[in-house]
């Protein structure tokens, strides 16, 4: 199968009662997205992405056209039992509580009672709902609905996830880890289509993207391709003494290059990840969502060997995405970066910083130390690993040593 | 299979989380058991009972019925507003399947709440003898007349279009027919309808002195020690001074008194005064009737009357006898009930598989109302007497025979004089509801749902 998602000239045009005034939503539009990659769809609003999902569900009827998801019809059960969906807005049915919502979509799926209460446990573990399990949806917050809305999503473990907008509502942690999760979910071959107006979190996780515009594709390809400047230069290098910074001036100013140094800045996102796992660490108590400790097992592996051989693979290459978030940057190069607390050239955010943490708050110490082996725990959150918070396990046998970090 | 039963589970905890129910559950709750003890009915255990079991499940039947539109109606509609259907219809359902869920879920709740109130009043019923520490007498009269259920008898019209032809030649030989009256075959059929009436009416009515007699076959008490119930109202021509009637009735097998040949089955003759236009009743045993079934029934204008006494048509006379158990009756007429809840669930779930919550629940209002009047309704444009219009004959008249007509059976008309309800006439209305009417909307409600468009247009 070479496309997840294939439509050909696939057009909807609304018309008014009478047939008139017909506003063109989707306009002959050709997607080929293919199996196992991550695909942005971007747009302002109003372009067409969330009609566009709505044809290939099923759920809209298309004026003109074809859809083929996972070679087939979406509203045929064989392919929709492989689809996960996520709505641009977690319609959930407020009266069923959290369990009971993801057992209902679970029965849905016709999954066997045992695999459903696996499958849930583990879905609320990861989204960090588990214990308010048994309150009503209609109580959650919008944050916290949306991660029902996720885990409901998942629940059939899909081939291919269709989320629409998936972190409105979400907190900072929540909109990592669902980019965490799109990552994990791509390396297990499974295929994403994204559709957002959050330009960072599409380019963050997305291997290629299209943007859309009065229904019609107004650019494609992959993310690196459609914004690398090949007519600029970057370098990042650890802290430079004064004396090598000048001749560095010197050299460019030799070669008549314009040129800006200095510090790179830290993610906002990162910078409050940080701060929220170290009061969790702190355990001070919240009435909402927790973080999710894991990416729930039954999603990143099917056998124990498979899950051995990719717990390997996992610790190699987990680290290389969040490198490229943290340094905000198309190289690959990042080296660790602690500031001192007399830098002369730091801004607000740095000094912030320092105050709070004296560690460096870019997410490479933890990546840099050498990891061991363990093939029994293949799981590891990415996101504990950015922060460094013991997995829940750790926590219990020394409650003290992480209070202390 | 799985599918939909989980959508139907989800319909039930909908209407009971939403507490949709919990109003109606409670207010049953509450106003049957203060019935059992307020109602009065005539001031008798008997007139008691009746009011109760009369009034509760007409309440019952109400409030069950409007709860079943707005469950059935705001289960579909509310997924489609609230956009639940996105998430639900992108699983591996197919749409039918979700419709059969919604659908199913209301039944469950009609059924599971009909049978608990159902138990409530039938223990209310059993228990109010006891709670009002009632006398032999009037618990005598209740076994017999409430806690039965009576197989009714009536007699069969006589024919007479050998009477009418006859009738008809003479006045026109005599020339009394009026002139043009027999050209036109609208003109001819209406005097001979008139004709006709007068003729059947002479058959039901006694004038001082005489006598009327009725006969019956098939009549099969289920046990000859048991006793049999004529039933009757009076008319007359003038109203008598006490507005009562005196009579003379005899009941049994009368062949053998005609033919003169040994009495087998004793005959009974009684002396009666009764009330004009008012339903009276008396017995006599069973085993007055044949061995083939056969039971004649004599009534003389008694001599001390001075006025003509006429049998109504519709309810004039009955022969009731004791077919089967009150309790076998009530069931059925909780069945009854739930036939009916079933064809407003399946209606409601058509309307709202296209229509929004409020236009729904108006349509259904509409039509619940019109299948509780169709009677009412038909009977208004035939006692005007004049031609239909268009309107109800092309109209009016085809949608009351789409409907159900619930109020040509409801149950309080034959639990309330312990009428028999038998398992046939349950199963052929059950089939007319269920089979003919609901069904095809049940089946049109899944095919618009499949074919709609089910997300909003959002460009």
């Amino acid at each position: 199968m070479e496309y997840a998602i294939e439509t050909f000239s696939l057009t909807k045009i609304f018309a008014d009662w009478w047939g008139r005034n017909r506003v063109v939503a989707v306009d002959d539009l050709n997607l080929k997205i293919r199996t196992n990659e991550v695909y942005g769809f971007l747009g302002p609003n109003g372009s067409g992405k969330t009609t566009t999902l709505k044809m290939l569900l099923g759920l809209l009827h298309p004026t003109k056209g074809k859809a083929l998801v996972l070679e087939g019809d979406a509203t045929d059960p064989q392919i929709s039992s492989r689809i996960g969906f996520l709505p641009e807005e977690s319609y959930l049915y407020k009266y069923l509580t959290a369990r009971e919502t993801l057992d209902f979509y679970g029965q849905l799926f016709k999954l066997p009672a045992k695999v459903r209460k696996m499958r849930i446990e583990a879905l609320l573990d990861m989204v960090g709902l588990k214990a308010v399990a048994n309150r009503t949806v209609g109580t959650f917050s919008k944050g916290m609905a949306r991660r029902i809305g996720l885990a409901q999503a998942l629940i059939n473990d899909p081939q291919l996830l269709i989320l629409d907008e998936p972190t409105t509502g979400l907190d900072p942690i929540g909109t990592r880890q669902i980019k965490d999760l799109i990552i994990e979910l791509a390396k297990r071959g499974k295929t994403v289509l994204l559709c957002s107006h959050l330009l960072a979190d599409v380019e963050d996780v997305c291997d290629r993207i299209a943007i859309l515009y009065g229904g019609r594709i107004q650019a494609e390809g992959s993310v690196r391709d459609l914004l690398r400047h090949s007519d600029k230069t970057e370098i990042v290098t650890g802290r430079l003494s004064p004396a090598t910074l000048e001749k560095i001036k010197q050299t460019l100013a030799d070669d008549h290059t314009e040129y800006t140094i200095g510090s790179p800045l830290d993610k906002l996102e990162t910078f409050f990840i940080n701060i929220v796992a170290r009061a969790q660490q702190q355990a001070v108590p919240t009435s909402g969502a927790e973080s999710g400790t894991q990416i729930s097992e039954f999603l990143s592996a099917k056998t124990d060997e498979r899950a051995r051989r990719e717990a390997i693979l996992n610790q190699l290459v987990s680290a290389s995405p969040s490198d490229e978030q943290a340094a905000n940057t198309d190289t690959q190069n990042v080296q660790p970066q602690p500031v001192p607390a007399t830098s002369a050239d730091e801004n607000l955010l740095n000094r912030l910083t320092e105050q709070v943490d004296s560690k460096p708050v870019t997410t490479q110490p933890t990546k840099a130390k050498p990891q061991p082996a363990k093939s029994d725990q293949p799981d590891k959150s990415i996101l504990d690993e950015l922060t460094g918070r013991p997995s829940p396990d750790k926590k219990n046998a020394h409650p003290g040593d992480s209070a202390n970090a | 299979m799985r599918s939909i039963w989980a959508v139907a589970v989800n319909t039930l905890k909908q209407a009971l989380r939403l507490k949709i129910a919990a109003v109606f559950i409670v207010l049953l709750l509450v106003l049957l058991p203060v019935m059992g003890l307020k109602m009065t009915g005539d001031g008798t255990l008997k007139g008691r009972m009746q009011a109760f079991v009369s009034y509760g499940l007409s309440l019952t039947t109400l409030l069950l019925a409007l709860l079943t539109i707005f469950t059935a109606a705001y289960t579909l509609t509310s997924d489609v507003k609230d956009k639940q259907v996105y998430t639900v219809l992108t699983k591996p359902i197919r749409r039918f399947q979700f419709v059969l869920g919604k659908l199913f879920g209301v039944i469950l709740l009609d059924a599971a709440l009909l049978t608990l109130f159902s138990v409530i009043i039938y223990s209310i019923t059993i228990l109010l003898p006891t709670l009002l520490h009632a006398d032999n007498d009037q618990i005598a009269q209740v076994r017999n007349e409430f806690f039965t259920a009576r197989a009714s008898l009536t007699p069969a019209e006589p024919d007479i279009s050998e009477e009418l032809d006859k009738a008809y030649n003479k006045l026109k030989q005599d020339g009394e027919v009026p002139a043009g009256v027999d050209e036109n075959p609208v003109t001819r059929n209406n005097y001979r309808n008139e004709l006709a009436r007068r003729i059947g009416l002479r058959k039901r009515a006694a004038v001082v002195g005489e006598e009327l007699l009725w006969e019956f076959n098939n009549v099969k008490p289920k046990d000859p020690n048991q006793e049999l119930f004529i039933r009757f109202k009076y008319d007359v021509a003038v109203n008598p001074q006490d507005l009562s009637i005196y009579s003379r009735w005899g009941i049994g097998d009368l062949r053998q008194l005609r033919l003169g040949t040994s009495i087998e089955t004793p005959l009974y003759s009684l002396e009666r005064k009764d009330l004009i236009r008012t339903f009276r009743e008396f017995a006599v045993p069973a085993d007055a009737v044949a061995g083939d079934g056969y039971l004649a029934l004599a009534f003389l204008n008694d001599p001390l009357n001075d006025t003509v006494v006429i049998f109504p048509l519709e309810d004039g006379l009955e022969l009731l006898y004791k077919a089967d158990t009150f309790t076998a009756n009530f069931i059925r007429a909780a069945l009854l009930i739930f036939v009916r809840l079933v064809f407003l669930a399946a209606f409601a779930v058509f309307a709202g598989s296209f229509l929004s919550f409020p236009v729904a629940i108006l349509l259904c209002l509409s039509v619940f109302g019109m299948a509780n009047m169709s009677g009412y309704i038909g009977e208004s444009y035939h006692a005007v007497g004049v031609q239909p219009s268009g309107l109800y004959s092309y109209f009016l008249k085809p949608l009351i025979m789409l409907l159900p007509e619930f109020d040509q059976i409801s149950p309080s008309k034959f639990l309330v004089p312990a009428r028999l309800f038998s398992w046939s006439s349950l199963g052929w209305l059950s089939f007319t509801t269920i089979c003919l009417k609901a069904l095809p909307l049940a089946i049109m409600s899944l095919l618009i749902f499949t074919y709609r468009e089910i997300a909003k247009v959002i460009v």
